[in-house]
């Protein structure tokens, strides 16, 4: 019975599909996790943020539908290499999954810092140890801290327990509950939580490390991500980002893209 | 935010009654075959309702949408998502309602049986004229149990990145950094519910007619 249906569904599914490696629809889904202010966020009845702005430019010069696909973080893989959609872009850091993806150049370069509550003793990375720090699940910097054997994990080592939480908003959350006690996050997301929930919060003076943002394409798709990349780097040429990051609270400093 | 919570609202409603459309009677069908004689078609539906029990739907909806792939290297790109989760929930929910309407079967009394044979019935009359009527009004209170955990099964959707309800009260909540729109899902759901217990209650009376 299961295997009738899913040849079923199979076939329903996919009388006359192509093979996205070049847009052959004119359709260009970008897949990208909807909890991740101010790169990528529901608006009213829209996804903005960003990257997805920057994404949506890419289209209207290239005369693509923009489709804005918020997906599981955890089945991004799956979703990409299935071909469900055409890139993942979206504060997606590139450390650590050099070899998984096929990369457009860096763009953002992201400082991985640490929120604390307003008036917390913990005031350089040393303060943290015995404490409970929040990370989110599959980032470079959960990585960093568990595993790796370099400074980072000696780091990692030092605190009373490492808190992997499915989306920063949930860590902030815990944040501001008392659950842990400081959350190590992207630099761009933790002052749009700073300016969302004003004099709660505090960041240290100390950064735990620092890392780059990329699209990632399937791996091999060099032929979309030459295309992608050659109008993002116009976008940050004539000004847009720039914009873009001013409209969306991120450092000027941190535009990378040359 | 109440707006974009409705919009939830209403592809949570879409895969709840789509659920129900195919997995009520592809149950019933399942339960039948897992009662008959055919020895192989039994095994074969109870192997099928262990697989399905004994596995996280969560996982079930996610080798629905991408078995092709995985199976076939067919690429997703006009596979769609909403069809693949309505499978996953149908095939799902109606391993539990064979079960429920296979215990229901199985509660008549064998000497009411008897006493249709004894009184000229054939099989198929006995089934559907005295057999079957039972079973519906037995099997009420343990299908709304079912019922109302579809509804809040519901957000496992998101695996697959179908945007329910719960997806957009998360994404509003990261959004602005507040759980208000968490708290306005949760009463949502609750009011869902509320009706769909309170319909469950009107079918029970109504098939109450000899109380």
């Amino acid at each position: 019975m299961t295997k009738l249906m899913l040849v079923l569904a199979a076939a329903l599914a996919f009388a006359g599909c192509s093979q996205r490696s070049t847009l052959t629809d004119g359709r260009f889904v970008v897949g990208f996790d909807a909890d991740f202010p101010p790169y990528g966020f529901k608006d009213g009845s829209e996804y903005k943020g960003f990257d997805l702005d920057l994404a949506r430019a890419v289209c209207a010069k290239k005369g693509w539908t923009f489709v804005a696909n918020p997906i599981n973080w955890d089945a991004k893989d799956m979703e990409l290499n299935s071909g469900a959609i055409d890139c993942i872009w979206n504060g997606f850091t590139m450390q650590g999954r050099e070899a998984g993806y096929t990369w457009t150049a860096a763009y953002i370069d992201n400082s991985q810092v640490v929120l604390v509550k307003k008036g917390s003793p913990i005031k350089a990375l040393k303060d943290l140890a015995g404490k409970t720090v929040g990370v989110q699940a599959d980032t470079p910097v959960q990585k960093a801290l568990s595993k790796g054997g370099d400074k980072y994990e000696t780091l990692g080592k030092t605190f009373k327990g490492l808190v992997v939480v499915p989306n920063y908003n949930q860590a902030v959350n815990e944040l501001n509950a008392g659950a842990v006690d400081a959350v190590a996050m992207d630099v761009g997301v933790a002052k749009k939580k700073m300016a969302d929930l004003p004099g709660k919060f505090e960041l240290l003076g100390e950064i735990v490390m620092t890392e780059t943002y990329g699209i990632g394409f399937k791996k091999g798709n060099v032929a979309l991500k030459d295309l992608v990349e050659a109008e993002l780097k116009a976008l940050f040429a004539d000004g847009t980002a720039a914009a873009l990051a001013a409209k969306y609270g991120i450092e000027p400093k941190s535009l990378i893209l040359k | 935010m109440v707006w974009d919570l409705l919009g939830g609202l209403a592809v949570s409603v879409e895969i709840f009654v789509f659920t129900l459309l195919l997995a009520l009677p592809l149950g019933f069908v399942v339960a039948l075959g897992r009662l008959s004689r055919n020895r192989l078609l039994a095994a074969t539906l109870r192997v099928y309702i262990s697989v399905v029990r004994g596995t996280p739907l969560m996982l079930q909806i996610m080798f629905v949408y991408f078995a092709p792939y995985i199976l076939f290297k067919l690429p997703l790109s006009h596979y769609p998502r909403f069809l693949a989760t309505v499978l996953a929930f149908a095939l799902n929910y109606a391993a539990y309602f064979a079960e429920i309407y296979r215990g229901g079967i199985l509660s008549i009394d064998r000497g009411q049986h008897e006493a249709a044979a004894a009184l000229g019935f054939t099989k198929g009359q006995t089934f559907f004229r005295i057999v079957l009527p039972q079973v519906v009004k037995r099997v009420i209170p343990a299908v709304g149990n079912e019922v109302i955990t579809l509804v809040k099964d519901t957000s496992l959707a998101f695996t697959i990145a179908v945007t329910e309800m719960f997806t957009i009260a998360k994404q509003l909540s990261s959004a602005n950094t507040t759980m208000a729109p968490l708290v306005a899902a949760g009463v949502f759901y609750y009011l869902f519910n509320f009706l769909v217990a309170w319909s469950m209650e009107r079918l029970e009376k109504h098939y109450a007619y000899y109380e």
